[in-house]
């Protein structure tokens, strides 16, 4: 330490005069008038444009479901006899691995020992955590509502599966083997691409056959061509497809003479899909 | 900045029987290394124990404690440029290799952890600026840059290039921007050491790892326990080589620091303990924990690993004078210091993701005992990085100019 150099030592006097201190006291109090006059009051630029956003932000919860349709789904927990032909139906049609499916069918009891059972897809939430927490935007939100994702794109950080509340989340932990799915051809046969190995994949309310239906002119949830695998093969109609923007629609119809309730919404995930309780109650 | 302070010779280290039987040591760690690195690159993560429950485990566990114990670089890099404590001056250079090496031993197991390792520039294409994890990539990838940039005095100075004097002269450039290189990389690091944990904080589904205190701990830790282990790096190395290679004073005083650093850390952990599980306790907290005390030993590992070896016992071996003094003390409490960070961040990791916030159909209510216990590749793995992150220790102390030239 000897090549050191030995530090001088400055002293700081600081000198204020009452000129300065009043100058100073003359720009805070400056500042604090002119600040809420600048970004609330009158004079602020900002003001109509807030006022707009806040509306905004009222009707279409996190600034989606701006498009013509936001595609929701009612199960009915009182009609559903958990035969799993949904879980069946959706693996064969969207080449899922069936380890591993989208879509579940839990049997449950209600505190009167019944037993019912819990269908649960990939629940599209309009506060989505997935959306929010992919580094890559590989999860995103259509403006109908739907949480999509591009399989390109997707790193297979697995942090939305972590962020998934629900668990709606499958990864790809390894490659698949050609006909690894018995449910093909019995339950219906492949519509789209098998995801790649090293990627998250999920429900997407077949998002194949709305696009393709819209196209025809034909309605998601009323043309079976257009709805959803697991909403037409169920035997006992506990799924219903549709717009929750449409007033007139089956499922608004449904969900405004119903009893409803969405899983968790105590997190304001803002599910998109709506269970009615069986009739003695869960 | 003052270099002229440093030797331009690396210390030798002797080509002797010892040194021959530790470069083997090297080379089987790397041997296994990479084997498991083959391994999963080509039969895909299936060969984990992760799961769709447990998607996360051992890798982001290395990948937390890597980062968090590479944190001496930007804490003495802003004692000395920042707050002109330049007395700490001759630990800098082994601080910023030292985290430099924490930092590129996270690199290396993000890279073995993601499904698609091939696309790991996609978060610099495709931003998406919610995501803490994107925040988080693009800080740790832009502080390596900072730490490289940093580093590259040291780096031109090896022997080889007195063949290129230009590349020499080019590498000596970043001396003019030192003071903001250590601002810089002193931003970017509080705020990804913090966002670490709020890459947690954030998720609103799991009740043990939502809340605010999250990114805290995790930056104070990391402030804590990083110097420590740059002060037992060089101890170690001046034991192997029997020459002083950074003044005792100066390890002394960052001993007291990491001490300090680690009671404050402490007194964070006892506050969120309190908030946590008495005053703000809420009912899926309570099953929660109570869920990771019958399938884990969650609370054994909370107060001995992470209260007792990991903050009371070095923060003892740091501050009392009598140990302050004694290099081994420091060591262990170093390795002590690094136990109990490994240990909080897996038990972060593993043991929130074994516990749900409240009923969702089918989500993984009760897991069965051990559910999640790294397979042996993922420990392959590990050695890996312990592999790689030895193997850059020796050659530097080999090969670059880490110390202050000693007076014959």
């Amino acid at each position: 330490m000897t090549t050191q150099k030995k530090k001088t030592k400055k002293k700081v006097v600081v000198v204020l005069t009452r000129g300065d201190v009043l100058k100073l006291a003359a720009a805070a109090v400056g500042s604090i008038v002119a600040a809420p006059l600048l970004t609330t009051g009158p004079l602020s630029p900002f003001g109509q444009l807030k006022q707009g956003q806040l509306e905004d932000e009222e009707s279409v919860g996190h600034g989606e479901r701006t498009g013509q349709y936001h595609w929701g789904m009612v199960i009915s927990l009182d009609l559903c006899i958990g035969c799993e032909y949904c879980t069946r139906a959706c693996t064969a049609t969207n080449d899922v691995l069936a380890d591993e499916p989208w879509n579940i069918v839990v049997p449950e009891k209600t505190s009167g020992r019944q037993t019912f059972f819990f269908s649960r897809p990939c629940l599209h939430c309009q506060n989505a955590p997935c959306v929010e927490v992919c580094p890559v935007n590989a999860t995103y939100h259509r403006e109908d509502g739907l949480v999509v994702m591009d399989y390109e794109r997707c790193i297979g950080c697995r942090y939305c599966q972590v962020a998934c509340p629900y668990d709606a989340r499958q990864f790809n932990w390894q490659a698949r083997s050609e006909d690894d799915n018995s449910y093909v051809p019995a339950w219906g046969s492949p519509e789209v691409e098998r995801r790649p190995r090293g990627v998250v994949e999920k429900c997407t309310f077949c998002i194949h056959r709305i696009d393709a239906g819209l196209e025809k002119g034909l309605m998601p949830g009323v043309d079976r061509e257009a709805t959803p695998a697991c909403v037409n093969i169920c035997p006992v109609g506990a799924r219903t497809f549709g717009s929750l923007k449409d007033p007139d629609s089956t499922i608004s119809q449904l969900i405004a003479s119903n009893p409803t309730l969405r899983l968790r919404d105590e997190l304001g995930t803002e599910t998109s899909v709506y269970y009615i309780p069986p009739k003695e109650g869960i | 900045m003052t270099t002229s302070t440093f030797s331009r010779k690396p210390f030798r280290l002797p080509f002797g029987i010892a040194f021959l039987i530790w470069l083997g040591l090297l080379a089987v760690l790397l041997a296994i290394g990479f084997y498991s690195a083959i391994r999963v690159f080509i039969d895909g993560l299936v060969i984990t124990n992760l799961s769709d429950s447990v998607p996360w485990g051992l890798w982001i566990t290395i990948d937390l404690s890597s980062i968090a114990l590479g944190a001496g670089a930007f804490t003495l890099s802003a004692i000395v440029y920042i707050f002109g404590i330049k007395r700490l001056q001759p630990i800098i250079r082994l601080a910023v290799l030292v985290g430099f090496t924490g930092y590129s031993s996270a690199m290396v197991t993000l890279l073995m952890d993601i499904g698609r390792p091939d696309r790991f520039w996609h978060p610099w294409v495709f931003w998406n600026v919610h995501s803490v994890l994107w925040e988080v990539t693009m800080a740790i990838t832009i502080y390596l840059m900072v730490l490289i940039i940093e580093f590259a005095p040291v780096i031109v100075e090896a022997k080889i290039f007195d063949r290129w004097p230009k590349i020499r002269v080019l590498g000596h450039f970043p001396h003019k921007f030192t003071p903001f290189l250590a601002v810089l990389g002193m931003l970017i690091s509080l705020v990804h050491q913090s966002s670490l944990g709020a890459t947690y904080g954030v998720i609103k589904s799991r009740p043990i790892w939502f809340k605010p205190s999250m990114p805290i701990m995790f930056v104070l830790s990391a402030i804590a326990a990083g110097p420590a282990v740059t002060v037992a790096v060089a101890y170690v190395v001046e034991w192997i080589l029997g020459k002083r290679t950074v003044p005792h004073d100066v390890l002394r005083i960052i001993t007291r620091f990491s001490g300090v650093g680690l009671l404050a850390y402490g007194y964070i952990k006892f506050w969120d303990l309190a908030a946590v599980t008495y005053y703000g306790s809420t009912s899926g907290v309570n099953s929660a924990f109570s869920l990771l005390q019958q399938q884990t030993p969650y609370s054994f590992s909370f107060w001995v690993g992470e209260v007792i070896l990991g903050i009371l016992v070095p923060a003892i071996l740091f501050l009392v004078p009598r140990f302050n003094k004694n290099p081994a003390a420091a060591v262990v409490g170093a390795f002590s210091a690094m136990l109990g960070i490994i240990i909080h961040r897996w038990n972060v990791t593993v043991g929130g993701l074994f516990v749900p916030l409240s009923y969702s159909p089918g989500t993984t209510y009760e897991l069965p005992i051990g559910s999640y216990f790294p397979a042996l590749i993922e420990w392959g793995i590990g050695i890996l990085v312990i592999g790689y992150a030895l193997t850059v220790l020796t050659l530097a102390v080999r090969f670059l100019p880490l110390f202050e030239k000693q007076e014959h």
